[in-house]
């Protein structure tokens, strides 16, 4: 049976408040077992997605965590397992609902958010693309790399070229989708 | 400074949502006063600045990350109510997107950066902009991260004094006030002053270009 996605959604915001009340790793690691189980082909791909932005804060603060209780000789290994379990099971219920989720489907009784998203998420993939261009162009007119100054001055004239190429086009987007009746709800 | 989920306890963020979603509903009623049609291609810009400026991220030993926020920037162009709602919206794509903060944690960062970060910028812009709007924007948006910054570092540090467990140990967040607030503020005095010169910068070009729905006192 496959599950509509609006009602994916609104399972992936109930999951998440459910393991926050989670407070034993077992059933966090069965847990992360069974989405990995369940989640089918590309879990590792899965896991390694969820991971990648919560790795860095994870091992500063278990880090700082071990040392602490190495100084004041304290037993904090249960509580550290605990808390890393508990944010990657998370990190990958997230990346989970994003793979097989679809955004604009879940949200077809809010026609107002769903626009918004869609506009947004064109401006980022347009500031994007023309951060990629800058960098591959100025890569190609260089023989030398250029100096922090030249960088930041280039960035700066870039950057404000940038947001008038994107309020025009989204100003372009916005009329056409108007003349073709969509901001008529 | 995203909280990520998994380190606030529900005793935080549950009250934190209760609080959240009244302001949230008000921000909606005055962005449909005050955002008309040709306003909102222009906020929609912004609110993917906003997302592109907090995209770059720095992990902090505080259990959160460092970088620009950009809802400053939002607040001075588009007022404190608008600027909350879309960058809620940053906040949640950020969540969902790249994995930075977290559907749990979204209330809590949502007051933190969103609607204390904007009001704070707002209003001080209001209270310097007499004396000379570009000073105004700078100690604005600089005072406005370090207020963010601050909450969500004693909204970490609460986390170990009220969710232990029967033994002592925390159960979120491990460590407390004493190691939160310096870890996270004092990275965060950089990253204030360099979002501050960004914001001066991009409000100088919208004041140029007439995008301003905040107006500068003396130009309303």
């Amino acid at each position: 049976m496959s599950l509509s996605h609006p009602a994916r959604l609104a399972l992936y915001l109930t999951a998440v408040v459910a393991v926050t009340l989670v407070h034993l790793p077992v059933p966090l690691l069965v847990l992360l077992a069974s989405i990995l189980l369940v989640s089918g082909r590309g879990r590792i791909a899965l896991l390694l997605r969820a991971a990648r932005p919560v790795f860095w804060v994870l091992l500063l603060m278990s880090s700082g965590y071990l040392l602490m209780g190495w100084l004041t000789n304290q037993a904090v290994l249960d509580t550290l397992l605990l808390i890393n379990l508990r944010v990657v099971v998370l990190a990958l219920l997230t990346a989970w609902m994003m793979r097989d989720v679809d955004l604009d489907r879940a949200l077809a009784h809010w026609p107002r958010a769903r626009r918004w998203l869609v506009i947004v998420r064109g401006q980022l993939l347009l500031f994007l693309r023309l951060g990629r261009d800058y960098r591959h162009a100025q890569r190609s007119r260089e023989t030398v790399p250029p100096t922090l100054r030249q960088r930041f001055f280039g960035s700066a004239a870039i950057g404000l070229g940038a947001l008038d190429r994107g309020v025009h086009n989204a100003e372009m987007v916005t009329q056409a989708m108007r003349s073709r009746g969509a901001l008529d709800d | 400074m995203h909280i990520p989920d998994g380190l606030i306890s529900p005793q935080t963020y549950l009250p934190a949502l209760a609080l959240a979603a009244p302001l949230w509903w008000w921000a909606g009623r005055e962005f449909a006063g005050r955002v008309g049609d040709e306003a909102l291609p222009r906020l929609a810009v912004f609110t993917a600045l906003a997302f592109v400026l907090s995209g770059l991220m720095l992990p902090l030993p505080g259990g959160t990350s460092g970088h620009a926020i950009g809802v400053g920037m939002l607040a001075l162009i588009f007022g404190p109510w608008v600027a909350f709602l879309s960058h809620t919206l940053v906040l949640l794509l950020q969540a969902l997107v790249m994995g930075a903060g977290g559907i749990t944690a979204l209330p809590v960062n949502a007051l933190a950066m969103g609607f204390l970060g904007a009001w704070t910028a707002y209003l001080l812009f209001r209270l310097l902009s007499p004396l000379q709007a570009e000073f105004a924007v700078f100690v604005a948006v600089l005072l406005s991260i370090l207020v963010s910054a601050l909450i969500v570092a004693l909204v970490l540090g609460l986390q170990p004094m009220i969710a232990r467990a029967p033994d002592g140990s925390p159960r979120f967040f491990p460590f407390g006030w004493s190691v939160t607030v310096p870890a996270i503020l004092l990275p965060h005095l950089f990253i204030a002053m360099g979002e501050a010169a960004l914001t001066l910068l991009i409000w100088r070009h919208a004041r140029r270009r007439r995008w301003l729905q905040a107006p500068v006192a003396g130009e309303a």
